[in-house]
């Protein structure tokens, strides 16, 4: 959907000062605009050099056509920096913090855009490998060789497995370290850590890695006596005398962080910035997942001192505003791909908000509200995502705020996090792994998510959230084939035909299976071997950027690193999971279901039957598709029997997960369902699935019901998520509640506005929330239908079997009225837009 | 999941078979005692499975699609059981009173956090009245907020029978007008008034609230005699209600009515415009009964709820002139 008309019709912003308006217009006249945030290239000037890191991009699966094309353009834009001579004589680390360092403070301009009041803009950079020519030789052989990483990544996007890669970003650094102890503080730790090294562990890898994140540290306290030195500049020619106020105390912010403890709102404000900003120069990586964190707690006490000084609440807010501009610029590394000058909804600097506090009672505060009332009134804007985090005893001033910013804005500008469910995954992930120490019933509140959803906990924590994206319905068809693919694979670039070949073990025809168990049995066995199909592909990219592309300055961010004298690449981090995220999950679930209920329990077909049907995509059996689709029983409808399926389903592939470690860096394997845009693409690229989704269709969206299955509401709809995510026991992982996924699931329901068109239906609206702290998962995405997608209901009827349409009194599906009442609705629904 | 049918989220169960037969009855597929098969176009495939398996020969493939031929059909299912699309639906179930009372209570959460609960609706669930009122008698067991939706039309043994296990009465007032009841409705609205003044008299000592809803239905029951009469006796008989509610016309059962083979006589009439329905609320407001009891609920045509809201917002305060602005 094109987001610019979306965003004009649905939300304005409001309230926005003469300065924020200059500043968010500026922003989105996108290539219009003079100064940008695009990519710049670095080079060590020899002739092997390389940037652009592809193993963080295999989880993109539309980039895979331009990889070549980024690898070499890349390298021909880059600018050269100049080396010392002994720079190679130097570890990997070493090179990359000094080139970095060099680049960012030397090489690059330092700006600051007019009324800005935080400084730190060029930081979108694809940096130099740093390696020599040896090493380029040996990670390009490992990268672009017979059977490496890129051969193996794409045969597994190709057989319809999913995708899986070392990924960059997708953490929340230790922020909050920062303020409270300054880059000084970060720096005098790792430098007593070196100094207590051995003379043989400082010139072993250990020695060089702290060395490297020493250099590193220092990199914002050059960064920042430049800009403040252009602050102070930018001061004396100023006429305007508040300006220059402004630009005067900019630049005595910057004398003192975020090399020194931040001391006030603003100083505080700027040291954050600068510190995130720089993290993605770090990975040449912009915005995806590096996330905030309890951007409302730690920063708090700054602001009630600063509010306490004198501090008028406003200009609070807009300091926050110009943070928010400089998040959301970010996405010029891609501001000319695409029709909407490369702002795309996909990267995910994610703040969370609010949830539970230190003493186990709600932690929402002013700055809690400050913050909704700068989205509120910066809105639409992209970036940084907000996550609110909502409990039992969340207030109901939080949800009266909440409830209007949806109602007001077509769908939550946030994603909403529940605590409960969310915090029983991390005490769940703790018990499985001996990890109590760092996650117990005294600390668990402080877990955040990352990214969009995904829980972690914060500063010492890289759990890989979006490296393995794995389709589960393969297992389905493995099971029917015994082992192979069901449809021989195309390029879909080239036109070549590939071999059907035993890929998984052969569990047998099953044409010829008696039972529904001997199904199953094949089933579960096909589901573990896809399961480690794709922990060994991830081993490929993972080992080679332990060994090859080390981020440091990150890495003095992540608790554990410094301790273990490891990079976060290399596994450093205190907690160090990587995540598979199950796609397809009720897809798999219903064709299950459905195979069940055809084969099995109704007989109306055979197995051979039904696999020549799979395999005709459907065309010629239009009868049993429909069956498929309208008889069998599906997941997502509070029906006890179909969500057990459901349970099953969750049982075999979480426990196959949890069995496997990385060889290169000891990363245990967890669950978790976050599906991105895969359930989109993967579905012209899996064949015909047996609950009647014809190939070229969507398949399901990480743990939602399929398309148009869930008929019985949202309350059902939520219960049966709840439901097989563990629901609640006596005893549960936190209190009573079970969460099989810690990284949590992807939960997206639509909802007419009708449901929320005055107070008191905004009052039930208040109470569904609470409801879904109950029953629910752990993160609800919040649609609001509009007429585009009512529209689209008028054209595939079938995709939207589930939406209700309101009026006092009564209550019809959408997709069962007749054409002209449709039009009317759409006409009315569309009014309320204005 | 239901937020129309009395407070907070609600499942509502509709019970088939009503003693009245309104003209404007937006639920015509509660009319009936009997189950009654529908066919919807949207989901249909064009299989023709249905007729193949119809031992009645209630069905056949036209034009239009596959139509139903009423007097052969015995509603027995066996087309429902076999449609591969669900095209064929059959109104109306059969269900125990514990397996309805376990269904709904899957959303006792829902209806905890947002003081809701269940509303038995119809029809005229008072006619089945041994079930309704075990159903509603186990659900206030379970602790359950329980309402009771009635037309007013059924015997007063049946409405004892319930009473004891509701906690808010949904009743029905239509027609003051005997006659022109009758005419609308096939009844004479005498046995309606009656059960009303029972239920208020029962309200006295109890602790059930009553609300009262008026269809305003057009060229039918929305007249200005209509409401004020309605209004007066709701005032002077003392009628121990907490609210009365004006239900604007909708028109979005139009095709409900196709479904079923009948015709509807109020298909030609669109939304009221807003001035109409604020006159009625006005009117009733003036009635003589307490004007804090009366609300409207209902659509109207698109315009007067829709007005932008005026920005009436402090301007915000500048802090920076900007100077030097990039082109």
């Amino acid at each position: 959907m094109d987001m610019n008309s979306a965003v004009q019709t649905i939300k304005e912003p409001s309230k926005l000062s003469k300065r924020i308006k200059w500043l968010r217009d500026y922003y989105f006249k996108g290539t219009e605009r003079k100064w940008n945030n695009e990519y710049s290239a670095w080079t060590t000037g020899t002739d092997w050099d390389l940037q652009f890191n592809e193993l963080t991009y295999y989880i993109v699966p539309e980039i895979y056509a331009f990889l070549e094309t980024y690898t070499f353009s890349i390298k021909q834009a880059a600018k050269k920096v100049d080396i010392p001579d002994y720079f190679f004589s130097k570890s990997i680390p070493e090179r990359k913090a000094w080139f970095l360092k060099e680049t960012v403070v030397n090489y690059l301009p330092q700006e600051i855009l007019p009324g800005d009041l935080l400084a730190g803009a060029k930081f979108n950079l694809m940096t130099s490998m740093c390696l020599t020519e040896a090493e380029a030789k040996q990670r390009n052989k490992l990268v672009y060789g017979k059977n490496g990483a890129r051969e193996q990544m794409k045969w597994f996007h190709d057989h319809g497995y999913g995708n899986s890669g070392a990924t960059s970003g997708h953490i929340i650094p230790g922020y909050d370290r920062v303020l409270q102890l300054g880059w000084e503080g970060i720096y005098a730790e790792i430098d007593s850590l070196y100094e207590k090294l051995s003379d043989s562990e400082k010139i072993s890898d250990k020695g060089a890695q702290l060395r490297a994140m020493m250099t590193s540290a220092t990199l914002v306290k050059d960064l920042a006596e430049k800009y403040s030195l252009v602050a102070k500049q930018m001061a004396e020619h100023e006429k305007d005398a508040e300006r220059k106020k402004e630009l005067i105390q900019m630049s005595e912010n910057l004398k003192n962080v975020p090399w020194k403890p931040a001391k006030t709102f603003w100083e505080a404000l700027q040291s954050l910035w600068m510190t995130h900003m720089l993290v993605m120069s770090d990975e040449n990586y912009p915005g995806p997942g590096v996330s905030f964190g309890r951007f409302d707690q730690y920063l708090l006490p700054y602001w009630e001192k600063s509010i306490a000084d004198g501090m008028d609440r406003e200009f609070g807010k807009e300091i926050l505003k110009t943070f928010w501009i400089h998040a959301n610029t970010a996405y010029d590394a891609t501001i000319r791909v695409g029709a909407n000058q490369g702002i795309t909804a996909g990267y995910g600097q994610l703040i969370t908000l609010s949830g539970i506090g230190n003493d186990g009672k709600d932690a929402t505060n002013d700055l809690t509200y400050a913050v909704l009332e700068v989205i509120d009134e910066m809105s639409p804007i992209l970036e940084p995502k907000p996550n609110v985090r909502l409990h039992r005893d969340s207030p109901k001033k939080l949800l009266d705020v909440v409830v209007n910013m949806i109602s007001s804005s077509q769908g939550a500008p946030f994603l909403l996090n529940f605590d409960e469910r969310s915090m029983a995954g991390m005490m769940r992930e703790a018990k499985f792994n001996g990890l109590e120490s760092l996650i117990n019933e005294s600390n668990v509140h402080e877990y955040s998510p990352v990214g969009c959803l995904e829980n972690t906990m914060c500063g010492n924590d890289r759990s890989g959230t979006v490296d393995n994206n794995l389709n589960l319905l393969k297992a389905v068809e493995l099971a029917l084939t015994g082992g192979k693919d069901l449809k021989i694979f195309i390029d879909p670039i080239t036109g070549k035909k590939g071999k059907i070949k035993q890929d998984g073990p052969n569990t047998g025809n099953a044409e010829k299976f008696k039972t529904w168990e001997e199904f199953l049995s094949a089933y579960e066995t096909q589901t573990k071997y896809i399961v480690e199909k794709c922990v060994n592909l991830y081993e490929v990219s993972e080992s080679i950027r332990a060994k090859f592309a080390p981020t440091p300055y990150l890495s003095c961010l992540v608790k554990g690193c410094a301790e273990k004298g490891l990079d976060v690449t290399q596994g450093g981090a205190e907690i160090n999971f990587t995540t598979i995220e199950a796609v397809t999950y009720a897809t798999t679930v219903d064709s299950l279901l459905a195979i069940k209920y055809l084969v099995f329990d109704k007989k109306i077909i055979s197995m051979k039957e039904l696999i020549e049907a799979l395999k005709a995509n459907w065309s010629g059996f239009e009868v049993l598709q429909a069956r498929a689709k309208n008889r069998a029983p599906k997941y997502g409808r509070d029906d006890n029997e179909a969500d057990a399926m459901g349970e099953y389903v969750m049982d075999v592939w979480t426990k196959e997960t949890w069995k496997h470690k990385t060889i290169s860096t000891n990363r245990r394997f967890r669950p978790g369902m976050l599906s991105w845009n895969y359930w989109v693409g993967d579905g012209f690229v899996l064949p015909a699935s047996a609950d009647g989704r014809t190939k070229g269709t969507f398949l399901s969206n990480a743990i939602c019901p399929s398309n148009g299955a869930d008929i019985n509401g949202p309350t059902s709809n939520t219960n049966s998520v709840g439901k097989v995510l563990g629901g609640k026991k006596e005893k549960g992982d936190w209190k009573d509640f079970v969460n099989v996924l810690p990284n949590g699931a992807s939960h997206t329901i639509t909802f007419n506005p009708a449901l929320i068109k005055d107070d008191s239906h905004k009052g039930n609206f208040e109470a569904f929330l609470r409801g879904y702290v109950e029953n629910g998962g752990t993160a609800l995405q919040i649609n609001i239908l509009d007429p585009e997608m009512l529209k689209d209901a008028q054209k595939h009827p079938q995709n939207y079997r589930h939406l209700l349409v309101r009026i006092t009194g009564y209550n019809a599906y959408f997709t069962s009225i007749g054409r002209e009442l449709q039009d009317e609705i759409i006409a009315r629904v569309s009014h309320e837009k204005f | 999941m239901s937020t129309e049918d009395g407070p907070g989220i609600r499942t509502s169960i509709f019970m088939k078979g009503c003693g009245l037969g309104c003209t404007w009855c937006h639920n015509p597929e509660s009319i009936s005692f009997k189950s009654e098969l529908q066919w919807l176009k949207a989901s249909c495939i064009s299989c023709n499975i249905c007729i193949d398996t119809c031992s009645q020969n209630a069905l056949l493939s036209s034009a239009k699609g596959i139509e139903i031929n009423r007097d052969n059909c015995t509603a027995c299912g066996e087309c429902v059981e076999e449609c591969p699309s669900a095209a064929l639906e059959m109104l109306g179930q059969d269900t125990g009173v514990d397996e309805l009372v376990k269904e709904v209570l899957k959303d006792r959460i829902y209806f905890e956090k947002s003081n809701g609960g269940v509303t038995v609706s119809g029809g005229e669930p008072a006619l089945q009245a041994d079930f309704t009122a075990e159903f509603l008698e186990k659900l206030k067991q379970e602790g359950i907020h329980t309402a009771f939706d009635t037309c007013g039309f059924s015997s007063k043994e049946s409405y004892e029978k319930i009473l004891p296990y509701v906690d808010l009465i949904l009743f029905d007032i239509k027609e003051i007008d005997a006659e022109k009841h009758e005419e609308f409705t096939g009844k004479s609205n005498e046995k309606i008034f009656e059960n009303l003044l029972y239920i208020s008299g029962y309200i006295k000592n109890h602790k059930t609230e009553l609300w009262i809803r008026t269809p305003i239905i057009p060229e039918t029951t929305a007249t200005n005699e209509n409401i004020i009469g309605i209004g007066k006796f709701i005032a002077e008989n003392d009628i121990q209600t907490t609210r009365w509610e004006l239900c604007a016309f909708n028109n979005l059962c139009n095709d409900k009515y196709e479904r079923l083979g009948k015709k509807w006589d109020f298909e030609q009439y669109g939304l009221f415009k807003s001035e109409t329905l604020e006159h009625f609320t006005k009117l009733a407001k003036k009635s003589g009964v307490n004007p804090e009891i009366v609300i409207s609920s209902g659509s109207v045509k698109n315009g007067a709820q829709l007005i932008k809201e005026i920005n009436n917002e402090p301007k915000p305060v500048d802090y920076c002139k900007i100077t030097g602005l990039l082109d």
